[in-house]
C-alpha cells in the first residue's frame, strides 16, 4: 500500500530525533559502550529507591531498585520493551492480525494521544473526514481545529450503517479516487464496540462490509476500541476486530487500559502498518518523548503476575460489573422514561443514548434547566459533526452512579422532559 | 496584551472540550445532583490499591487507597491540584512574575510536550522564529514539521547576542516586513548543547527588544537548578522580567527528580496556557495521576529545606562530573579539540579541529570505538552543512568510563583525520 498518500505535509516534514534514536539503541548496546549521547540524568541522584504497589487481590508488585531506575529514567519512545513484548503477545492472541509481520505496536499516553497523533498525521486543514455519527466528542475536539469537511455516517441500533456509508461515498467513483491525494476522503473513524455515545456494537457482517467499502475507496480505518474489554457478551462471541480482518494493512487500531486497569495511569497502545506507526512515533519523540515509565512498569508487572489469562479474567469481572450497572440503568429507564424516550440497550461500555421524540433539541433543556432538576447528562449535539442542527438525543453514563441515584436521576429527568415538552408547546 | 496575533490558524480553531465545560455547572450544584454526564470508568474496578515509595534517605511515602483511587482516575487536564499549588508557590517564590495575576501554571507530560504544544499553538507554516545556533535538536525536530522561517541570531560564550538580535530584527523589518517574528526560542541556562548561561544584562536587553518588536519568548529552562554558580547570584529568569506577559516558561523535573515520570510544567499568560490546555484535552487528556502524586508527596516530605539540599547535592554531583570530563579532555583531547567550560547542565560542546564534519565519524565509526556522542549538525538549522562540533553528556557515566571513552575518542579523531587526508590525497 502507498502510505505516503495518507500523510499530511506537516507529517511528511517530520524528522526523527537523532538523540531519541540513539537512546533507543541503549537497550541493545554492548556493555563496553560509553554512552555520552543522550542527556540522561544520573539514577544515583533519583530520590526514589524502591516501591511496592499492593493490588486489591492482596498480591503486591515489588519495584526493586533496578526496576525503579527503569521507572525513573528516560525510556524508548515506542515503549518500555518488556511491556511492548507483552502487548504484542496480547494483540497477536486476540486479533491474529493478517499483516502482523508488517505491523508495529507502540505504547501511547492513553489511546487518545495515539488517535490525536494519527489524525494530525493524516488530516490537512479542510480535508474530508468520514466518521460515524454520533461521534465521540474527544475525536471531534481533535478534528475541529482542522475545519474538516465531515462526511458523517448515520448509526442505528447496530452501529455504523454500511448502506449509509456507501451512500455518502457514492459521490465519488472509487476507481478514480483511490490514488488521488487531495480533495478526496481518505480516513474513516469508527468506535465499533459499545460505541461512545450510543452504547451499541457493530456486527461482524457489517464490519466486513465496511472493510470492503474502505478497501474500494482506499480509506485508512481508525479503529478506536477502548470498550473492547467491556463488551457484555462472552469473549468467544466478541465480533472480530477490524485489525483481525485487515488483509491490506489499512487499519490503525487504538487500544486502551483506561476502562479496565486505570484511566489516570495514561497507558494505551496503537497497532498498525509500520509506515504509519512510524510517523506517529516521530511526533511522540519530540512531544511527550514516551509514556510515563512508571505507568508502563506498573502495567507490565501486573500483566506479568497475572499472565494474559489472569488479565482476561479480570476484564470479565469488569464486564460483569458494568453489565449489572447497565441492568440497573435499564430498570430505571423503563420505570421512568417509557413513553418519553427511546433507546437501544447498550451491549457494552457505560453509556445509554436516549432519544427524546417530544423535544426538538435537548441542548437548552440540559444546559439551562437540568441543574434545577438535579440531573446532568450530555446533550446529543456535543456528539454531532454539525453542532448547528437541533438534536433530540442525550447521553447518560452508568459507570459510577448507584442504582438508587440512577432511579432518582431518571425520575428527575422524566420531570424535566415533561416540563420541556410543555414549555415547547407554549 | 493582545494575544490573538500570536495564535496559529489551527490553534484559533481549537475550542475547549464540550464535556469539560460542563464541569462549570458543578460549581453551584446541590449535593443531590445526579451526575450522569461524564464517562469516567468506575475506579472500584481498577486493580491497584495502594503504594509505598522508599526514598534514598530511607523515608517512606505512602499513597493510601483514597489517594490511589484519585490518581488512578482521569484527573484535571491542568494537573493534580495539590501539585499545581506547590508548583505555583515555587514559581512565585523563585520568579515573582510581574504578571502573576494574569498568569498560571499547568502540568505537562514533560516540559517538552508543553513546548511542542506552544510551538504548534503559535506558528503557522512559514512563520518566523528567532533562534540561536546551535539549538536544542529536539526543538528543531518539532519545528521541522511546521517549516518555519528561521531567523538565526549570532551567539557567543554567553548565549544569544542582543546586538545581533537587534540587527536581525532591523534587517527583517526593512527587507522582509511580512516575516517579522512572533516567537523566540532559547535555553538561557546551561544551554543545550553549548552549555552557555546568559547573564542578567543580556536578558534585560533581549526582553526590551521582545517588547519593542512584540514577540513571545519561549524560555526553555530544564537546567535552571543545575547551574554551578552561587545559588544566591543566579541571573533572573525571563519570567521574572516579564512585565508585558510575553514569556512562556518551561520547567522540568527530568534532570532533578526523574525523567521517566514525565512531569514538567509551563508558566505563562492564562490566555496562551488555555490553548495549550485545549490541545492537551484532545490528546493526552491529563498528565498521569500517580507520577504527579509521587512528586507532590516528595516535595511535601522534603519541604523547602529538603528540596534545597537535594538541589545542592545535584549541583555538586554534576559539577564534579563536569570536572572529570574536562580533566579527561585536557588529558586526551588537547590539540585535537576545543571546548568551553559549561557553568551548568550536563553537556560539553566540543569542536574537532582537524575534522571537517563529525557526522559520519560518529554515526559510522564511533560504536566500534565503544563511544557514542551526538554529531553537532543535529543542532544546526541546516543539518546538511558540514559541522565540526559534537556534544558529550557527562551526566550518566563514571569517571573511569569518561577517561576510557576520551582515550578512544582521541583515537577515533586521529583515525578520522588520517582518513580525511587519505581521501583528499586520493
Amino acid at each position: 500500500m502507498n502510505y505516503s498518500r495518507f500523510l499530511t505535509r506537516v507529517s511528511k516534514n517530520r524528522q526523527p530525533s537523532l538523540i531519541r534514536e540513539l537512546t533507543n539503541l541503549l537497550s541493545d548496546a554492548s556493555p563496553e559502550l560509553v554512552f555520552m549521547a543522550g542527556g540522561l540524568p544520573n539514577p544515583q541522584m533519583f530520590p526514589f529507591q524502591a516501591a511496592s504497589v499492593t493490588l486489591k487481590d492482596g498480591r503486591a508488585l515489588t519495584i526493586h531498585p533496578d526496576l525503579m531506575t527503569d521507572c525513573l529514567q528516560y525510556g524508548p519512545t515506542p515503549g518500555y520493551p518488556p511491556l511492548v513484548k507483552q502487548l504484542k503477545s496480547l494483540v497477536e492472541q486476540l486479533h491474529s492480525p493478517p499483516q502482523w509481520a508488517e505491523s508495529d505496536l507502540i505504547v501511547t499516553a492513553g489511546s487518545q494521544d495515539g488517535l490525536c497523533k494519527a489524525i494530525e498525521m493524516m488530516v490537512n486543514p479542510g480535508d474530508y473526514f468520514v466518521t460515524q455519527e454520533p461521534c465521540y466528542t474527544g475525536t471531534l475536539s481533535i478534528l475541529n481545529p482542522f475545519k474538516p469537511r465531515y462526511l458523517p455516517v448515520k448509526c442505528d441500533r447496530e452501529g455504523l450503517n454500511p448502506t449509509a456509508l456507501r451512500e455518502i461515498l457514492s459521490q465519488w467513483n472509487p476507481e478514480e479516487i483511490r490514488d488521488v491525494e487531495d480533495n478526496v476522503p481518505k480516513v474513516l473513524y469508527i468506535n465499533p464496540n459499545a460505541c461512545n455515545p450510543t452504547g451499541v456494537s457493530v456486527s461482524e457482517g457489517r464490519r466486513r462490509e465496511i472493510y470492503e467499502i474502505a478497501s474500494a475507496y482506499n480509506l485508512i480505518i481508525l479503529e478506536d476500541d477502548p470498550y473492547y474489554f467491556v463488551q457484555f457478551e462472552k469473549p468467544e462471541d466478541f465480533p472480530p476486530s477490524f485489525l483481525s480482518m485487515d488483509t491490506e494493512g489499512r487499519v490503525l487500531r487504538f487500544d486502551s487500559f483506561s476502562k479496565v486497569l486505570s484511566s489516570g495511569i495514561r497507558i494505551g497502545f496503537v497497532t498498525g502498518p509500520k509506515p504509519l506507526v512510524q510517523r506517529i512515533l516521530l511526533h511522540k519523540q519530540v512531544s511527550i518523548l514516551h509514556a510515563s515509565s512508571l505507568s508502563q512498569v506498573m502495567i507490565n508487572e501486573l500483566l506479568r503476575i497475572w499472565g494474559i489469562d489472569g488479565f482476561l479474567k479480570h476484564t470479565q469481572s469488569v464486564q460483569e460489573f458494568y453489565r449489572k450497572q447497565r441492568d440497573s440503568m435499564m430498570e430505571a429507564a423503563e420505570r421512568h422514561l417509557t413513553g418519553l424516550c427511546e433507546w437501544a440497550v447498550p451491549t457494552g461500555g457505560m453509556f445509554l443514548w436516549l432519544k427524546v421524540p417530544g423535544v426538538v433539541d435537548t441542548w437548552d433543556m440540559i444546559l439551562e434547566r437540568a441543574l434545577k432538576k438535579d440531573v446532568i447528562l450530555v446533550p446529543g449535539k456535543a456528539f454531532m459533526c454539525d453542532p448547528s442542527s437541533p438534536c433530540q438525543y442525550m447521553r447518560a453514563a452508568f459507570s459510577v452512579v448507584t442504582p438508587e441515584k440512577m432511579d432518582k436521576g431518571l425520575m428527575n429527568l422524566a420531570e424535566l422532559i415533561r416540563e420541556e415538552i410543555t414549555l415547547q408547546q407554549t | 496584551m493582545d494575544y490573538s496575533k500570536f495564535i496559529s490558524k489551527m490553534a484559533l480553531n481549537r475550542k475547549p472540550s464540550g464535556i469539560s465545560e460542563m464541569r462549570t455547572y458543578l460549581r453551584n450544584a446541590s449535593p443531590s445532583l445526579v451526575w450522569l454526564a461524564s464517562g469516567v470508568p468506575n475506579a472500584q474496578k481498577f486493580p491497584y490499591k495502594e503504594a509505598t515509595f522508599t526514598l534514598e534517605d530511607g523515608k517512606v511515602i505512602t499513597i493510601k487507597p483514597d489517594v490511589m483511587a484519585t490518581c488512578l482516575q482521569y484527573g484535571p487536564t491542568t494537573g493534580y491540584p495539590p501539585l499545581l499549588n506547590q508548583l505555583r508557590e515555587m514559581t512565585f517564590k523563585i520568579h515573582s512574575p510581574p504578571c502573576w495575576p494574569t498568569s498560571d501554571v499547568i502540568v505537562t507530560l514533560g516540559c517538552q510536550d508543553g513546548m511542542a504544544k506552544a510551538i504548534e499553538m503559535i506558528l503557522n507554516p512559514g512563520d518566523s522564529i528567532l533562534v540561536e545556533e546551535p539549538c536544542y535538536s529536539d526543538t528543531l525536530c518539532i519545528l521541522s514539521a511546521v517549516t518555519p522561517n528561521f531567523l538565526r541570531v549570532d551567539a557567543d560564550e554567553y548565549g544569544m547576542c542582543p546586538d545581533a538580535l537587534k540587527r536581525v530584527l532591523q534587517e527583517t523589518e526593512k527587507n522582509n516586513p511580512d516575516k517579522m517574528p512572533k516567537l523566540m526560542y532559547l535555553v538561557p541556562n546551561a544551554s543545550n548543547p553549548a552549555g552557555k548561561t546568559m547573564n542578567e544584562e543580556r536578558k534585560r536587553r533581549i526582553y526590551a527588544l521582545a517588547s519593542e518588536y512584540d514577540f513571545i519568548i519561549l524560555e526553555d529552562d530544564p537546567y535552571y537548578h543545575l547551574q554551578f554558580g552561587d545559588p544566591e547570584k543566579l541571573a533572573p529568569s525571563f519570567l521574572s522580567l516579564d512585565t508585558d506577559g510575553r514569556v512562556l516558561r518551561m520547567d522540568s523535573f527530568s534532570k532533578i527528580v526523574s525523567a521517566g515520570l514525565r512531569v514538567g510544567y509551563v508558566t505563562g499568560p492564562v490566555q496562551l496556557l488555555n490553548r495549550i490546555v485545549w490541545h492537551m484535552q484532545a490528546s493526552v487528556l491529563c498528565p498521569p495521576g500517580i507520577t504527579q502524586v509521587m512528586i507532590s508527596e516528595l516535595l511535601k516530605e522534603w519541604g523547602d529545606e529538603g528540596f534545597r539540599n537535594h538541589i545542592t547535592n545535584l549541583r555538586n554531583f554534576y559539577k564534579s562530573q563536569r570536572d572529570v570530563m574536562l580533566q579527561a579532555a585536557d588529558t586526551h583531547l588537547k590539540g585535537l579539540c576545543e571546548w568551553t567550560v559549561p557553568d551548568g547542565g550536563i553537556f560539553v560542546w566540543f569542536k574537532v579541529l582537524g575534522v571537517k564534519d563529525t557526522e559520519n565519524m560518529i554515526k559510522q565509526r564511533a560504536v566500534k570505538k565503544d563511544v557514542m556522542l551526538v554529531p553537532g549538525n543535529n543542532f544546526m538549522l541546516d543539518t546538511t552543512k558540514p559541522c565540526q562540533y559534537m556534544r558529550a553528556a557527562y551526566s550518566n557515566v563514571t569517571p573511569e568510563q569518561i577517561m576510557v571513552a576520551f582515550k578512544n575518542l582521541a583515537e577515533l579523531i586521529r583515525e578520522e583525520i588520517a582518513l580525511q587526508d587519505s581521501l583528499t590525497t586520493a
